[in-house]
């Protein structure tokens, strides 16, 4: 792991604790705060999110909780810590490195990637010019998203994606509703994808990224943060449509992969992709392919049946737990569940 | 002897603070220039480049004049930390190191304390605005001090020397 140009100390956290990671963009108290959390706790932590005025909420797996002041959880809002308005314009130079001027098209989009791919997204006012959002201002909420890298998330995944003459792998689509692991899974079968699986007999293959939200290779200065495989080619911060017609000219992929496919030029680019005999592996929100053929932008990808392997997530057993794996074709559940 | 030799001292200390003067008027606009400029730079880092105000101080100290050098060089540093504190607290703990070596006025410092205030906070357009207006008030104090300098860097050189050689001829 290489992060060029960071401080020593914050390339040292990023590999004790993801959460001791973003301790550096939390103002000096809050971070003592945060810093004190016990081992255990910090584990566990998926969100923290600074609302001016109101209470400090740490998001962790089971429920969400509040920080006292002074350190400590608590499950009672009145006794926990309220961020201050100097607490939030701190959190916002720390977030920006005092550059917000740099960050307009991140703040138009609503969020922030940090170092090691975490994401922060911001809410304030919105700046409006002819309609469209220019910029925010009075940046007054944000939250920011613990991002774990877990080897081996897609190992239950990974065999029934994979063809079985071991050579490439079936257009897949991951689905869940928000923070059930899709990202996370996404970069683990990325990273096998390309690096290639020897117990498998599966040969890596070339992978071609197209990392919009700079969540999935949590790219810091354009070089990937979290392991993404060796194979493995990524546009940072680039517009997913645009993106995979740039690497599917220029970087012969045996795979595309981009996460929360949504817009109308996102299938149509998924379109020209499937032309050219390339595979997808994409995710998109939602909780059942039947779910998803209503809206309108998917049914065309639905409908076309372009799909081979609908891998649907959910947290009943924990973030990141295998619902289903359903085959495009037929429709019908391979018979995976819960794991 | 004795006597020569204590007057060749007294004559050679009050030119020698008579130069000091001399040489903190003609510092001054030299500075005011220095500074000037790398304000120029630091606007083209952030309008063109959109860097972060880091590594601007850093690119900005390696090529401005060694005059406005340590300014930015240490606020560079301080942001580059991480240790929590906004732009405007680096600026102003670079600020309070580079002013005391300076030859800069109070007028200046204020004029450095109130961009730095801004610095950071805001698009790129309001960023260029607070970077112009400091630049265009160094821009008058340039002036003043070129004016200031014209008239004290002579009468101080001179002044020293002349000031020792009366003493010594009062005291002889």
């Amino acid at each position: 792991m290489k992060a060029a140009g960071l401080p020593l100390n914050v390339v040292e956290c990023i590999k004790e604790n993801p959460v001791d990671a973003i301790l550096p963009v939390l103002p000096a108290n809050i971070r003592d705060m945060v810093a004190a959390l016990p081992a255990q706790v910090k584990e566990q932590v998926e969100e923290i999110r600074i609302r001016q005025g109101r209470p400090l909420v740490l998001g962790i797996s089971s429920a969400d909780t509040f920080i006292q002041t002074g350190g400590g959880l608590t499950s009672r809002a009145p006794e926990a810590y309220r961020a201050t308005t100097a607490d939030m314009e701190r959190v916002i130079q720390l977030l920006s490195g005092s550059s917000l001027y740099a960050l307009e098209e991140e703040l138009r989009n609503g969020f922030i990637t940090l170092p090691g791919g975490h994401r922060v997204g911001i809410t304030g006012k919105a700046v409006l010019d002819g309609g469209k959002i220019r910029t925010l201002k009075y940046l007054t909420g944000c939250n920011i998203r613990i991002s774990r890298e877990i080897h081996g998330a897609g190992e239950h995944v990974l065999p029934h994606i994979i063809e079985r003459n071991r050579r490439s792998i079936y257009h897949t689509l991951l689905m869940s509703p928000p923070g059930c692991g899709k990202t996370t899974i996404l970069r683990d079968l990325v990273r096998q994808i390309s690096n290639g699986i020897p117990a498998m007999g599966f040969t890596g293959l070339n992978v071609g990224l197209v990392d919009e939200r700079s969540e999935i290779a949590g790219c810091y200065k354009g070089v990937p943060q979290k392991d993404v495989g060796i194979r493995t080619d990524v546009l940072d911060g680039c517009p997913k449509a645009e993106g995979m017609m740039m690497l599917l000219r220029s970087m012969s992929p045996g795979v595309i992969a981009a996460d929360e496919i949504g817009r109308r030029e996102d299938v149509d680019a998924l379109e020209e992709v499937l032309n050219a005999g390339v595979k997808i592996l994409i995710t998109a929100h939602g909780v059942s392919p039947a779910d998803l053929a209503e809206r309108p932008v998917m049914t065309r990808l639905m409908n076309a049946k372009m799909i081979e392997r609908f891998v649907i997530l959910g947290r009943s057993r924990g973030v990141g737990t295998i619902e289903d794996i359903i085959d495009g074709r037929s429709m019908r559940s391979l018979g995976v569940r819960k794991c | 002897m004795l006597k020569f030799f204590g007057a060749a001292m007294v004559i050679a200390a009050s030119g020698l603070s008579g130069l000091a003067v001399a040489g903190s008027y003609a510092r001054r606009p030299r500075e005011l220039r220095a500074l000037r400029s790398a304000l120029q730079m630091l606007e083209t880092e952030i309008m063109y480049g959109a860097t972060r105000l880091p590594e601007a101080f850093d690119t900005v100290a390696s090529r401005c004049d060694r005059l406005a050098e340590p300014l930015f060089n240490q606020a560079g540093v301080e942001l580059a930390s991480m240790s929590g504190i906004s732009a405007a607290e680096a600026w102003e703990k670079a600020l309070d190191k580079y002013y005391p070596a300076s030859a800069l006025k109070p007028g200046d410092h204020s004029i450095l304390i109130g961009l730095g205030r801004s610095l950071g906070r805001s698009d790129c357009a309001d960023q260029v605005k607070h970077l112009r207006l400091a630049m265009e008030q160094i821009a008058q104090e340039t002036a003043n001090a070129e004016e200031e300098a014209s008239r004290n860097v002579k009468m101080w050189s001179y002044l020293g020397f002349l000031g020792g050689l009366v003493f010594v001829l009062v005291a002889y």
